[in-house]
């Protein structure tokens, strides 16, 4: 009944993992461009589709704006607004009507264009229209506004979420170039292209690994790096400030040529245009050739272009529209217009990125009839959009296409190799079309408060890059020299184009907020300011409560402690992010450690082992998991991970003669504490955390255990010797471990016939002996690292935590527990071994104690003070204890800085069985 | 599943052949390592290849797959195969002898300067992408 019932489960599972699977096949096949996008990636590498799914991207936000617009603006108007001639606005000028189906009008979207709904200017200004009283002018004004709401929002969310997928995704890189490998290949492809595709998207990934490893071992001569790259942000900052004088003296020039002559040249004419456009096509190859000298990532180094030639670009809009608003200002023209026009420049933005600003256009815009003003303007707006888009197809068919094919089919008959010398094929520029995407969004962004269809425009336009691009980068270019990884979770797109939202929202929000819209047309025709319609609208439609409730809030009484408030709100969650930051980081590294030390160190000691002699290394960190404070887990695995350096340094360095380490290993392979250990592996004991090596290895083995439980010192000076001492390897430093919980790692050895020590009593002397001496060196080991050094591993305590008694108690339970359930060893053997352990402290103590003087540090009382705190909590332990305290006392006599009498640390035995509670005091 | 295909075409079936180990595969599964396989040899491969197979199972036939000479060790010479079968040969010899060091570099714990099936295993068990 059971195994049916489980069978079932099973195959139901089975059946759901296969849904699932067909299912996201399914959803996958709706994502646009999808197979495109995988496709150019497999051939091109991850950077160049980076470009394609940010242009997806930007598809999808562009869709929701159209949606927006054209739900709530364009349809009603269509639909419910006054039809096409019904007023002024609505209706072209007679003398118009004869060059309106012009295609010079029509390509300057004249004539019906100008009087259609794609422009500001033809929607009424009637506050309610149609049968429902649908309120246009209010949805109108909601709209732009929430254009730029929902835009700020989306990108921040994405921006949010992509930094959020950067922590998650970058845990584990360990095994790059393994997995790389040998999970490279997807077993059901069963298509020859994706065959290929598959084949080609492995080289690149296998290329790009190679490259982030050139990368990381890259020779680091610091003083000539960092000397060329000063030199080379110094180059970029003079080119930069050089384009910017030479256009504002361009433009200034051409005003007073202006002024003077009435006649001008052609060059007089095109010359600002021509100098911007001039500029902005040699400045970023400029910048690509100072790019080289600083030797950075490649992905750095796109990151550097694009913000380079992104303040090339803005440093340009700025100093022209700040020389051409000079110029307008100085025209003493009538205020009105004037401001219109200073609205014109704006429109610059995008005139000048195709180099079509001139002092002409914006003299002629002047007079065109003030009704329109606005339509003019976003319809510059729309023209530009479309002549980008012009532009763009024909630089790809003449950059790339007609290249491409020159360069494919003259090679033959040509003096030099074509294909691998000049023209070659072209590279797709990253850079330059992701900034000009930004570009792009940020026209639609600036333009659609006054004119809603723009973002549908944008939409089409979209759609037609994106198969046009992946068109051209399948056929005519081909893949970079040098791939590398562009993450997913790029923010840097995001964050230029946040800035570009920003930068295209002001001259919007400033024409809402500074000027009066013109009285004829549009649809706050007849108004002071635009956002009036608001104010309007709450004061004639909502009741009068809701009105002076508006008026309160919006007060300055509640305005200000509310701005207050939300900065106060701002700095404390920044805060609290770094340091949520901070933790982030650091646990990430004590995960890494942890792993590393689990995975490697095992291995490199068995390596090291299999030269001098076996020995059996487990761990057993995690398996009171639940007792320790995280704080204590961390800290062993740094402790770890130091000791695993250390060993390895030790493989490395001495591989065949490490006597003095082999001695040691035996010595703490005899040591009888650790057979207590064994014991305590007892899953009863421990519940499912307690590992289940026991039964796979009936001998003791050899630990080395980590002693983290030394009164600190000074850290600094802690880590000075720590280093000093793993450098000289001295064997009292790499302490034994005493780990419990990895059990893949086990190697099962036998350990016996290398030991030298024919009894295990002689082990035993010997091993304390050692023991004093690692003891004499304890205060600088690595415990001494920690802040609180808390957990017990080893001989002593077991791992206890002494956080509070209670815990300790707990343990000793749990340790006894252990003990009676041992099968492995009688329980005479435990016990003498701590008969033998008593009379070998004893048989020591007497020697060396003796010429002790009577002072005594309160560094050593701290230390044996923790010790007794969770030995006295359980008397079956106190053996145990006495043995600890005894080499406390030695310590201090093979230490000649610190003395102790007998007398003193029989005391402190007596002290440490009796009287816990005092001790806990004197402790803390 | 009604409408799956079950008759090939030659053309069809030749466009089955992209597995960059095909060969292999087959001469793993094979009892005798000539690539000719019996019922029992068949059934095996497919039940190894299914997906309700252990991981630990995928991963020790994968290891004897990439591991071309069969000497229980995945070493250089067979990883330097594995590349260029994978990426056709595109990269330059500098570039997969690199990808090799590093691929050892990574994943051999124990120095020795080949992947055991140990090392194997504990490296495929942690991809992601191993199914």
């Amino acid at each position: 009944m059971m195994s049916t019932r489980k069978r079932s489960a099973k195959g139901l599972q089975y059946l759901w993992r296969k849904f699932l699977r067909l299912a996201y096949n399914f959803v996958v096949l709706f994502i646009p461009w999808e197979m495109r996008i995988k496709k150019i990636e497999s051939h091109f590498g991850s950077g160049v589709a980076s470009y394609f799914i940010f242009l997806r991207w930007l598809f999808g936000i562009n869709i929701v704006l159209t949606i927006m617009t054209g739900a709530f603006v364009v349809l009603p108007e269509l639909l419910a607004g006054a039809p096409f001639g019904s007023t002024v606005s609505k209706t072209i000028r007679p003398e118009d009507v004869k060059t309106a189906q012009d295609l010079d009008t029509i390509w300057s979207l004249g004539g019906y264009l100008q009087y259609s709904v794609l422009f500001y200017g033809y929607y009424g200004s009637d506050r309610k229209i149609g049968k429902a009283g649908y309120r246009l002018p209010l949805a109108y004004f909601l709209v732009g506004m929430a254009v730029f709401a929902y835009s700020f929002i989306i990108l921040l969310k994405k921006m949010a979420k992509n930094s959020r997928m950067s922590l998650a995704s970058a845990s584990d890189e360990n095994y790059t170039f393994c997995w790389r490998l040998f999970c490279a290949w997807d077993y059901l492809i069963g298509n020859p292209e994706a065959a290929e595709s598959k084949a080609a998207a492995i080289v690149n990934s296998i290329r790009e690994a190679i490259l982030e490893e050139q990368e990381k071992k890259k020779s680091k001569n610091l003083a000539v790096t960092i000397s060329l790259r000063i030199i080379a942000n110094i180059l970029v900052l003079l080119s930069l400030t050089g384009s910017i004088y030479i256009i504002y003296f361009v433009v200034d020039r051409s005003q007073k040529l202006e002024n003077k002559k009435r006649e001008l040249t052609l060059w007089e004419k095109n010359e600002v245009s021509v100098v911007v456009s001039l500029i902005t096509m040699i400045a970023p190859s400029a910048f690509e050739l100072v790019a080289a000298l600083e030797m950075y990532h490649p992905r750095t180094t796109l990151r550097f272009q694009l913000a380079r030639v992104l303040v090339l670009y803005l440093g340009n809009l700025y100093s022209l529209i700040i020389a051409l608003l000079d110029k307008v200002n100085s025209m003493s023209v009538g205020s009105f217009i004037a401001a219109n026009c200073r609205r014109h420049t704006g429109s610059l933005i995008v005139l000048y990125v195709r180099a079509k600003t001139s002092k002409g256009k914006v003299k002629q815009e002047m007079h065109i009839r003030k009704l329109h003003i606005k339509s003019c303007f976003t319809g510059e707006m729309l023209k530009l959009s479309i002549i980008d888009m012009i532009f763009t197809v024909a630089s790809i068919l003449l950059i790339d296409f007609f290249r491409g094919l020159c360069v494919r089919y003259l090679s033959d008959c040509w003096c030099w190799d074509l294909e691998s010398k000049f023209p070659e094929y072209g590279e797709f520029k990253i850079a330059e079309n992701v900034l000009h995407l930004v570009y792009n969004q940020g026209m639609i962004w600036m333009g659609a408060f006054f004119s809603p269809c723009l973002p549908a425009f944008n939409v089409l336009k979209l759609i037609g890059l994106m198969y046009l691009r992946s068109w051209a980068v399948l056929t005519c270019n081909v893949p970079h020299q040098q791939v590398f990884r562009a993450s997913r979770s790029n923010n840097f797109y995001l964050a230029m184009l946040l800035f570009m939202l920003f930068l295209c929202m002001l001259p919007t929000i400033f024409a809402i907020a500074r000027y009066k819209p013109s009285l004829s047309c549009g649809p706050f025709s007849g108004q002071e300011k635009i956002y009036d319609i608001v104010s309007e609208t709450i004061r004639n439609d909502f009741p009068m409560w809701f009105s002076s409730a508006i008026a309160y809030i919006s007060s300055p009484v509640v305005v200000l402690p509310a701005l207050l408030l939300l900065f106060m709100l701002i700095y404390y969650l920044q805060s609290i992010a770094r340091s949520l930051k901070f933790t982030n980081n650091q646990l990430r590294m004590k995960i890494q450690a942890v792993s590393t030390a689990q995975s490697t160190f095992t291995y490199k000691l068995v390596g090291f082992q299999e030269t001098a002699s076996l020995i059996h290394v487990t761990f057993n960190i995690s398996q009171r998991k639940s007792n320790l404070p995280l704080s204590s887990v961390c800290s062993i695995g740094f402790t770890f991970y130091v000791v695993h350096g250390s060993a390895s340094e030790l493989c490395k360095t001495k591989p065949y003669t490490p006597v003095t380490f082999k001695k040691r290993t035996e010595d703490v392979h005899s040591e009888p504490l650790f057979r207590k250990s064994i014991r305590q592996v007892n899953p009863d004991a421990f519940g499912a955390g307690a590992p289940v090596f026991v039964g796979r290895r009936p001998h003791a083995t050899r630990y080395f255990v980590v002693n983290e439980n030394e009164p600190r010192k000074k850290s600094a000076r802690a880590t000075s010797r720590l280093q000093r001492q793993f450098r000289i390897e001295e064997p009292e430093d790499i302490v034994e471990l005493y780990p419990r919980n990895v059990r893949r790692y086990v190697v099962q050895t036998p350990q016996r016939m290398y030991s030298p020590h024919p009894s295990e009593d002689e082990e035993d002397e010997e091993e304390l002996e050692r023991r004093y001496i690692k003891r004499s060196h304890r205060p600088r080991s690595l415990s001494d690292l920690r802040p609180a050094p808390r957990f017990y591993i080893g001989e002593r305590a077991d791992g206890h935590v002494l956080t509070s008694k209670d815990l300790a108690k707990m343990h000793y339970k749990s340790w006894d527990d252990g003990f009676e359930l041992d099968l492995d060893r009688p329980p005479y053997a435990y016990k003498k071994v701590h008969l033998k352990n008593v009379e070998v402290d004893q048989h020591y103590l007497e020697p060396h104690v003796k010429p002790k003087t009577k002072h005594m540090l309160e560094q050593s009382l701290t230390e044996s003070d923790s010790v007794s705190i969770e030995s006295s909590s359980d008397p079956q332990n106190s053996s145990n204890d006495q043995y600890i305290q005894v080499i406390h006392s030695k310590e201090k006599y093979l230490k000649p800085g610190t003395k102790l009498t007998k007398k003193k640390s029989k005391n402190n035995i007596e002290l440490s069985m009796s009287e816990p509670n005092e001790l806990v005091c004197s402790n803390v | 599943m009604g409408n799956k295909q079950t008759i090939f075409t030659p053309e069809q079936l030749d466009a089955y052949q992209d597995n960059p180990f095909r060969q292999r595969i087959a001469e793993v599964f094979s009892e005798r390592g000539d690539g000719n396989m019996t019922l029992d040899d068949f059934l095996d491969m497919f039940s190894v290849l299914s997906e309700m197979a252990p991981r630990d199972l995928k991963a020790y036939y994968a290891f004897k797959i990439y591991d071309f000479n069969n000497d229980d060790y995945i070493c250089k010479s067979d990883l330097e195969k594995t590349v260029n079968k994978l990426t056709r040969n595109e990269l330059t010899p500098e570039e997969v002898s690199l990808a090799c060091e590093k691929v050892i570099y990574e994943a051999d714990l124990d120095n020795d300067g080949k992947l055991s099936l140990e090392d194997f295993q504990h490296m495929i068990i942690r991809a992601p992408d191993f199914l």
